[in-house]
């Protein structure tokens, strides 16, 4: 706790969110059928760059906003887990389409996480399969209306509701950690 | 000499890497790339630049489909079937549909049959649009990508006007199609592959003949007619390498055997990289030749879509295998029934599972910046490797 | 034109000048809301009244996302000395659309008419329990369905 932690003013806080709402640099976890809906969505017919949300980040750490478009299977799931710690706070993470929500047409498959939500804090559910990309717009305009009622504090990391939900904040131990193992190596 | 370990991974999830006593890196690419689609893994051992031996690790997208088409109706596996290649989402439903029709000896009416090729053909463009703009952006050109999603966004519309769905179509029904299509549906369609045969030479212009491009793939990753035998390759891969192959010619299904003076099989005889994508780049030509000449058919042929069905659908004891061209290669889907609602087994043969597996000999004494252009030239789809 | 060196490249360059002369085909989303076919599965919306609480379209739900529960209450007799029939109320239909996938069977199924499909797309959600809508919701977006497109004539009468 210090003065970092403090929430700042109003007028403060607007010009940082509206900074943040407008400059999402979105990596896209394409997994799926989904991510052909979020490629398209990027492509000139649709075309999100004029809502401020920029494809152009060269990995998580550059990133801002994630988008898990497709099924998070068991053997997927902690390299999901891995890049959402990478990216740097504030982060945001939207869930798209049916199986990153909650395993969608694969409910009942022994290998597939149900929702992308059981490994990750997610802001915005997409709801579709595969949601068409004006689904996927709308789902960004929310998410930009959420970072507008965000509290903030100098250091970064948004408060609030989304702080209370991720206690623990990613520290540099969990960012460099090693590479995680499995048990018995193929 | 002492001798070094040096074990790098790139990409996450960069897992289980082995020691190896050797100066060779093992690097790891996968299964999240940005330079790769979907999300398979290749382990690869270098010298230097020179990839020793690679390795494919596949299941990082295994949803278990088939253990689940065997607590499904035939219905609900064509909704399941969609989704293993959602690329070619159309034609995977069809095999099912072809295949559970077989075992009840039913006849399927004349405009389905019609109405379902054309479907087909269009889904094979989709698909192909797909890769005509993911390999050159996977290489370094960004620019095809867009051109190729403004013509899917074309026939997309039309699809979704007739199916619902954009790329799910859940349009085939065991016994027929879902409905009748619009009224001045068809005339649409004509009206979208016109515009899309128009604008085709924007994409071929770009892309087939650029310098950057042609150094990139021509005499890359050479794929003999011998491997693509040993490996079960299918497709426009293997027609690049001059297997002449194609069911829709060879063991006609659908409509395709009244088609076959519009039906013009892509081939090449290199089986380098760019053979690869040419094939595909002239397929879409043929396929919407093939879109016309249904279309001109459709004029005429008049009647039902589907058959009525009884209240539970329950295929006779036995077992079928119904193949498919499919726009990635020959998808089989086998069936074995006891006479219940649900299959009793349901085998999956998708085309990217036997592609992707020729890798292992294909890349060992590449170069690494020529590994991607090897690896996206082999037009696979993750859940079709993974299922 | 590929016999001169560069050939290739300047038909490229060629092709995007051209393009950039062109009109746009961007869709301006938010303030231009889509035209979308009819047909279009969007989501599906309940007519109540229709509803026999038959339970064909939970059964059928290849996810089953549909949920469904239900009440027998006594009529009285229509006529005098006429017996009591029973009827079945229903008191919850909701469908789980983190679930669903859009498949349509449901839709299929119903034999009375009671759901349909609208082509609306704007229910993204921050929570995901509500995406679970129930018949309220559900009521709502029957009034958004339009009507289904004619066939095509050359296809069976009906």
């Amino acid at each position: 706790m210090g003065i970092g932690d403090a929430v700042l003013p109003d007028p403060v806080k607007f010009v940082l969110n509206w900074g943040r709402r407008y400059s999402l640099w979105v990596f896209n976890f394409g997994l799926a059928c989904c991510a052909i809906e979020f490629i398209a969505t990027s492509m000139g017919r649709h075309d999100f760059i004029r809502l401020g949300v920029i494809p152009f980040a060269h990995g998580p750490r550059q990133a801002d906003l994630m988008v898990v478009s497709g099924t998070v299977t068991d053997k997927m799931a902690p390299a999901v887990k891995r890049l959402y710690e990478q990216m740097p706070e504030p982060k945001y993470v939207i869930s798209f389409g049916a199986c990153s929500n909650c395993g969608g047409p694969y409910w009942d498959s022994y290998s597939v996480t149900k929702g992308v939500d059981q490994i990750i804090p997610v802001d915005v559910y997409v709801p579709g399969c595969p949601p068409r990309p004006e689904a996927l717009l709308q789902g960004i305009l929310r998410l930009q209306d959420k970072i507008a009622g965000e509290q903030v504090s100098l250091n970064g990391g948004a408060r609030g509701a989304r702080a209370a939900r991720s206690p623990e904040r990613s520290t540099a131990r969990v960012l460099t950690a090693p590479l995680v193992r499995p048990d018995s190596s193929p | 000499m002492v001798r070094e370990e040096v074990t790098v991974g790139v990409g996450d999830a960069a897992a289980g890497l082995h020691e190896f006593p050797t100066t060779d890196m093992t690097l790891n690419i996968g299964p999240q790339h940005p330079s790769t689609h979907g999300v398979l893994r290749l382990r690869i051992v270098l010298d230097g630049e020179r990839v020793v031996s690679a390795e494919p690790i596949v299941g990082y997208m295994h949803r278990g489909a088939e253990k689940l088409f065997e607590v499904r109706d035939y219905r609900q596996i064509i909704v399941l079937a969609n989704r293993h290649d959602w690329l070619s989402a159309f034609s995977n439903e069809l095999g099912v549909a072809l295949a559970v029709e077989r075992m009840l000896g039913m006849e399927v009416p004349e405009r389905a049959t019609w109405l379902r090729t054309l479907l087909a053909e269009l889904n094979r463009i989709l698909n192909h649009l797909m890769f005509l703009g993911s390999y050159p952006l996977e290489i370094g050109a960004i620019t095809p990508v867009f051109y190729a999603f403004r013509e899917r966004e074309t026939i997309q519309a039309v699809m979704e006007e007739a199916a619902g769905g954009r790329m799910h179509f859940m349009f085939n029904r065991v016994g027929g199609i879902k409905e009748e299509v619009p009224a001045g549906w068809t005339g649409r369609v004509r009206q979208a592959v016109a515009d899309v045969r128009s604008r085709m030479p924007d994409l071929d212009g770009l892309i087939r003949d650029n310098e950057i491009f042609l150094a990139r793939t021509r005499g890359i990753g050479v794929l003999t007619p011998e491997q693509v035998d040993a490996f079960g390759i299918s497709g426009p891969v293997a027609r690049a390498s001059g297997v002449d192959f194609d069911l829709r010619r060879d063991e006609p299904y659908l409509a395709y055997g009244e088609l076959q003076e519009s039906l013009r099989v892509v081939t090449r005889t290199v089986g380098d990289c760019h053979s690869r994508f040419e094939c595909l780049l002239d397929q879409v030509y043929a396929s919407l030749d093939l879109a016309d000449a249904c279309l001109d058919r459709l004029a005429s042929v008049t009647g039902p879509v589907n058959v009525r069905l009884p209240k539970t659908l329950k295929a006779p004891e036995g077992h079928t295998y119904a193949w498919t061209e499919n726009p990635l290669g020959l998808n089989g889907y086998f069936i074995v029934s006891r006479g219940e609602k649900t299959p009793w087994r349901c085998k999956l043969r998708s085309a990217s599972f036997n592609n992707i597996q020729v890798l292992t000999e294909l890349l060992p004494g590449t170069l690494l910046p020529d590994l991607v252009a090897i690896l996206g030239s082999m037009f696979f789809v993750v859940g079709d490797i993974d299922k | 034109m590929t016999d001169l060196p560069g050939g290739g490249l300047a038909r490229g360059l060629l092709i995007t000048l051209r393009t950039m002369g062109r009109r746009t085909g961007t869709q301006q989303y938010p303030d231009v809301q889509p035209a979308l076919p009819p047909r279009s599965r969007g989501v599906i919306g309940l007519l109540e009244e229709n509803c026999t609480v038959c339970m064909l379209c939970a059964r059928e739900c290849p996810d089953w996302c549909i949920y469904i529960d239900s009440h027998k209450e006594t009529q009285a007799p229509a006529v005098e000395g006429g017996r009591e029939r029973q009827r079945n109320v229903l008191d919850r239909f909701a469908i789980d659309y983190a679930l669903c996938m859009y498949c349509g069977i449901c839709v299929d199924v119903c034999p009375f008419d009671a759901l349909f499909w609208a082509p609306e797309f704007e229910y993204s959600e921050y929570d995901i329990r509500e995406m679970t809508h129930e018949k309220d919701r559900l009521a709502e977006w029957t009034r958004t369905a339009p009507p289904p497109p004619a066939h095509d004539p050359n296809g069976a009468a009906g």
